[in-house]
């Protein structure tokens, strides 16, 4: 549990940075643009390609740093796992047991 | 093959095909010929048979796991491509919304640069191992067995319900458009174009021919079946995106890498270059308050999607996801910025479509037409988004048949139910689905993209905060979890309908998509925000009053097994 929570606290702080980089860079630069003033990266107009085109690479690559480096395995199998899939889990019984909602 | 000039020339009418806005001057009016036809019956038969061999799959384990979930067998492949919200938007409305407003829509899709991250790596292991430890095979099921409350089960499985119908309702409207458009004979264009309003001969065939296969796979195949059209269907995207990039982002940037953008400003305006996007006069496509919006709308709307977070439950296990997180990244990168440049294409070379909604189609059809083989390889193109709107159908199919099944009618009814009971249960709601579908889409609404981006953003609403409550957080409570939900969904829904009303009353939102209903923005930020920071406030205040679930049941749940305390005290030793 601590390692998915770990990995998921990471993830979302990556998603962050990407996010306020991005809408800062297009915002600065790419809104109410003339034409005249743009250039060209490839076909993307420059603070496209600065805003976007850049950080969607440069997170492909740091996923996939993070499947490979960080991304900790664990069995999602184990002892207490429920047996027979068949019937709905069994809450009655635990209910009973704690007289609870 | 056409130019920019020649094409822009030609009036839009509505009702006809591409061919008729992109004839090349001198020749005869091209048709459509047989070919797409064909590739459309061709992903039908594919689907079919890919159902029946789910069906096999399913006849050799129990009906439940398998049916449902496919006996928790799903490789990296198949998480990979299918757990994510790659659907009919991706080939319609994304490309109907670049081709509207112009480069901005990158902006707005952009969160999907950490998707495939986001998407695995926040729950996907946390809901495996909760799913094994609990015998959940439903998400209803979970939050049942997590909490030990069977009510928050059924306020589950009715949320979903509601939310992934209007999902899977917006999708026929797409089947039956893409069937539409293939139809080869110009007689037919001729009855489309003399009917008036919504009764259209092609139209509701279509409308058939899709509901009774898409319905008819899923009954036999279940969750197996929707998970392999899906994987299918996304190498067919794929292929598609990379033909149509062949085909036409070299022809219409023949004079240099900037003429498709500045050809777009020409036919529409300086703002199809820039943010806030190209818009009708007063209207603000994406200001940058909306552009932050979108950025947690995708990461946290496909987080809280019940169709993806039952396929985390069916992978195989750790490496598998890590697998999946590398292919989703180097697919995804590969599918939205060149599928965003073919747009900006588009609007260049067919600068007038009446219908946004049917851009790629409509280009599939001009970029071939003309070229040897041309009509199969538009077939090819056009069966890709047909296959993307199967399988999104079938998914949502699944994800709601077996809500009602499992959750309401054997949880409530029918505890003893056999398993032929069961089958026969499961197959009767997905029929009933397919008719609902189909009468709801007799009056297609407008817009395909703003009905999915609401409902995404519904189910982010409504079950995003509960997820995390549900994996990680111990003394979360039943009570809790469900004034998550349900004050998550309230607050989607009650800015829906002040959205609505507003309109009534002749104010105007004026941001993001022009719709048919459209939620009210509050600051111009998108309602999701609002609806995630009050499902997160009333989680966290109503399970701090509330009595939180048996230990008994917690522990097994939070606590690492008999087998992982050996194996650490042994690997300390």
């Amino acid at each position: 549990m601590r390692s998915g929570r770990r990995e998921a606290l990471w993830t979302l702080s990556l998603w962050l940075t990407a996010a306020i980089y991005s809408i800062t860079w297009c915002t600065l630069f790419g809104y109410d643009r003339s034409v005249d003033s743009l250039t060209f990266v490839l076909w993307f107009p420059d603070w496209f390609f600065w805003g976007v085109v850049l950080p969607w690479g440069i997170c492909t690559v740091v996923s996939i740093f993070f499947a490979f480096c960080l991304i900790q395995d664990d069995p999602l199998t184990s002892s207490w796992d429920t047996a027979s899939e068949d019937t709905p889990p069994d809450d009655r019984t635990a209910l009973e047991e704690e007289g609870s909602v | 093959m056409f130019d920019v000039i020649r094409s822009s020339a030609v009036p839009a009418l509505p009702g006809f095909l591409i061919v008729a806005d992109a004839a090349p001057a001198g020749n005869p009016r091209p048709t459509v010929g047989y070919g797409p036809i064909v590739g459309l019956l061709a992903v039908i038969a594919v689907s079919v048979w890919l159902g029946a061999r789910a069906q096999q799959v399913v006849r050799r384990s129990s009906f439940l796991s398998g049916y449902f979930l496919g006996n928790r067998g799903l490789g990296a492949w198949a998480l990979a491509l299918t757990a994510t919200v790659q659907s009919g938007g991706t080939f319609m409305g994304y490309p109907s919304l670049v081709y509207t407003h112009g480069w901005i829509v990158g902006l707005w899709i952009a969160g999907y640069m950490l998707l495939p991250l986001t998407a695995f790596a926040v729950f996907g292991k946390r809901l495996a191992q909760l799913s094994h430890r609990t015998g959940a095979i439903t998400v209803p099921d979970m939050f049942r067995a997590r909490f030990a409350s069977p009510k928050l089960g059924l306020i589950a499985s009715l949320l979903i319900l509601c939310f992934m119908s209007v999902l899977m309702v917006a999708q026929f409207k797409a089947g039956a458009i893409l069937m539409k458009l293939a139809w080869p004979s110009s007689a037919s264009l001729a009855i489309s174009e003399e009917l008036i309003g919504p009764v259209d001969a092609e139209y509701l065939f279509g409308l058939m021919i899709f509901a009774a296969t898409v319905v008819g796979y899923t009954l036999i195949g279940g969750f197996l079946a929707s998970v392999w059209t899906d994987m299918f269907q996304s190498v067919l995207m794929a292929a598609g995106v990379v033909l149509l990039f062949a085909l036409v982002v070299p022809t219409a940037s023949r004079a240099g890498f900037d003429a498709p953008t500045l050809a777009a400003v020409n036919v529409t305006g300086r703002a199809f270059a820039s943010g806030p996007g190209f818009a009708e006069p007063g209207r603000s496509f994406l200001p940058p308050t909306l552009a932050l919006s979108y950025f947690v709308v995708w990461v946290f709307g496909g987080l809280g999607t019940p169709a993806g977070m039952i396929r985390l439950m069916a992978g195989k296990n750790t490496p598998t996801i890590r697998r999946s997180i590398v292919m989703l990244s180097i697919y995804n990168l590969l599918i939205y910025l060149p599928l965003l440049v073919i747009c900006i294409c588009a609007r260049s070379v067919l600068p007038d479509l009446a219908k946004s909604d049917e851009v790629v189609p409509r280009l599939a059809l001009w970029a071939t037409d003309g070229i040897w083989g041309g009509s199969l390889v538009a077939g090819l193109i056009l069966a890709a988004p047909l296959g993307a709107v199967m399988s999104t159908v079938s998914s949502y199919l699944v994800v709601i048949a077996s809500g009602l099944v499992r959750d309401v009618y054997q949880h409530f009814f029918r505890p003893q139910a056999s398993q032929d009971e069961i089958r026969r249960a499961a197959q009767g709601v997905m029929i009933a689905l397919g008719i609902v579908a189909v009468l709801a889409n007799v009056w297609p609404v407008e817009y395909l993209q703003t009905l999915i981006v609401f409902s995404a953003a519904a189910c982010g609403a409504t079950f995003f905060v509960p997820a995390w409550m549900l994996a990680y957080w111990p003394k979360a409570t039943a009570a809790g979890t469900a004034a998550a939900m349900l004050t998550g969904a309230g607050t989607i829904l009650v800015l829906l309908v002040t959205g609505i009303w507003l309109k009534s009353h002749g104010w105007q939102q004026l941001i993001d998509q022009r719709a048919t209903f459209s939620s009210y923005y509050p600051g111009g930020f998108h309602p999701l925000l609002f609806a995630l920071a009050a499902s997160l406030i009333a989680g966290v205040v109503v399970s701090r009053v509330t009595k939180p679930p048996p230990r008994s049941v917690v522990g097994r749940l939070f606590l690492a097994p008999p087998e992982a305390a050996e194996a650490q005290a042994a690997g300390q030793a």
